[in-house]
């Protein structure tokens, strides 16, 4: 059997929870997630001979999610969203303590859980599928890169600004 | 170092994986900067927090048992893609049309438009509709005017008049698909005994018709290929890009698509 299938068969589980973690964060909807997940294993053993094996499969699963969340779900109805560093600083401006608005609610929760899921909800897509990849799946920011198919300084810029947003939403959190 | 330049390794700094050497420098120039040592107590603070408190999701049993039963049988390099498919959309194995519609979508969107390797998702996809067109042979064939509206009503943009097929060619199956975020239909026509030919529709607005490899067909000039033995003729109609794929040989596959065209 193929090399690169034989690796996916014996590893792919083992991503499951992460890709469909990062889909959650993506689609929120617990079904419109499954649905993503499964697109996205389809995809992979429909394209495995374009995997090398032995290499990175699961930032190449990522990827492949990543590739079909922003091609297909964000298109589909959902709103595309401003990744546009002015509209963003706007944004962090709002969202400062000048404006009062200091969570996605208008006020925080007091519940860590709850105002941190709220604050990442709150990002853009590119910005919380960087941060997720980035702290919750713990890839480097060259991964992030090849998973998110841009260059690595545009990772950074956007973890950068994520970062300001996330600030704010969690002034009562982090100083 | 400047501070843009400590901005950039600072997300590397936070998770220690900067050579030492440069990570001395960052974190010199962040003692002697107020600005880049908030920064980087910010980065670390939050991958902190969001690592450790962020809810995580995991993966419902059943979507991991399809995903499993998908892995298990992806042996024969040719039939993964079907076989996964059917298996990761239970509800629909019986939507053959659908099945294929999905596959045609892809290598559409993925590849063909834009380069040639899809050519393997091609034939992958007709030689596997074969396959599966084999199995509904046994269906009669529905009723092409509700099959029709019943599309009409779904596609989600104006298709026009289309082919209802006819007792050379009856009309299989239609389903809705989505290309490149569009969307898009598929109709399965039945030539013969596992011989189909399948028609998917897109808008066109912005699909290009390659400017080689012309195929005149009377006054017609579609773009034509062939790939794995399948004929495929792409054109413009109307506001609509359209593909066809074959099962038929080139001379039949000519005269088919004269039968779709002068439809519309």
């Amino acid at each position: 059997m193929d090399d690169s299938l034989s690796q996916l068969r014996a590893e792919a589980l083992t991503h499951l929870d992460g890709l469909y973690n990062l889909a959650r964060w993506l689609v929120r909807d617990p079904a419109e997630a499954e649905d993503l997940v499964q697109e996205t294993f389809l995809r992979a053993l429909r394209g495995f001979h374009q995997f090398r094996a032995g290499t990175n499969l699961r930032a190449w699963l990522f990827q492949i999610l990543r590739n079909t969340f922003f091609t297909q779900y964000r298109k589909r109805g959902r709103e595309a969203e401003a990744v546009d560093p002015d509209v963003l600083d706007t944004m962090a401006i709002r969202l400062g303590p000048a404006s009062g608005a200091g969570s996605p609610s208008g006020a925080s929760s007091g519940t860590l859980s709850v105002d941190l899921r709220a604050a990442l909800e709150h990002l853009p897509d590119d910005y919380r599928a960087v941060v997720v990849l980035a702290d919750v799946e713990d890839f480097t920011m060259t991964e992030v890169a090849d998973i998110m198919g841009c260059p690595v300084g545009t990772v950074k810029s956007r973890l950068f600004r994520a970062r300001a947003i996330l600030q704010e939403l969690l002034r009562d959190y982090v100083r | 170092m400047d501070c843009p330049e400590a901005r950039d390794h600072l997300a590397e700094l936070a998770r220690n994986r900067l050579e030492p050497e440069v990570a001395e420098i960052v974190r010199a120039h962040a003692a002697g900067c107020a600005t880049c040592a908030d920064a980087l107590q910010v980065e670390v603070g939050l991958h902190a927090l969001i690592r450790e408190q962020a809810p995580r999701y995991s993966a419902p049993p059943a979507l991991r048992a399809r995903v499993q039963a998908a892995l298990r049988t992806a042996e024969r390099p040719m039939a993964s893609g079907w076989r996964a498919w059917l298996l990761l959309h239970p509800w629909q194995a019986s939507g053959l049309a659908g099945a294929l519609a999905a596959l045609v979508a892809v290598w559409v969107a993925t590849g063909w438009l834009a380069a040639d390797p899809a050519s393997r998702l091609v034939s992958l996809a007709v030689e596997e509709h074969v396959e599966y067109a084999q199995e509904a042979m046994h269906r009669p064939p529905p009723n092409p005017a509700e099959l029709l509206a019943a599309l009409r009503s779904r596609a989600g943009f104006a298709l026009g008049p289309l082919f209802p097929g006819d007792t050379e060619a009856p009309l299989m199956s239609t389903t809705t698909a989505e290309l490149r975020g569009k969307p898009a239909v598929a109709l399965v026509y039945r030539n013969g005994p596992g011989r189909y030919t399948t028609l998917l529709l897109m808008p066109g607005a912005d699909v290009a018709i390659p400017a080689e490899d012309r195929l005149a067909i009377e006054t017609f000039k579609p773009h034509r290929r062939v790939t794995s033995g399948k004929q495929v003729l792409f054109w413009k109609q109307n506001d609509l890009a359209c593909l066809l794929v074959s099962d038929l040989d080139g001379p039949a596959t000519a005269a088919f698509f004269l039968k779709i065209r002068k439809a519309a």
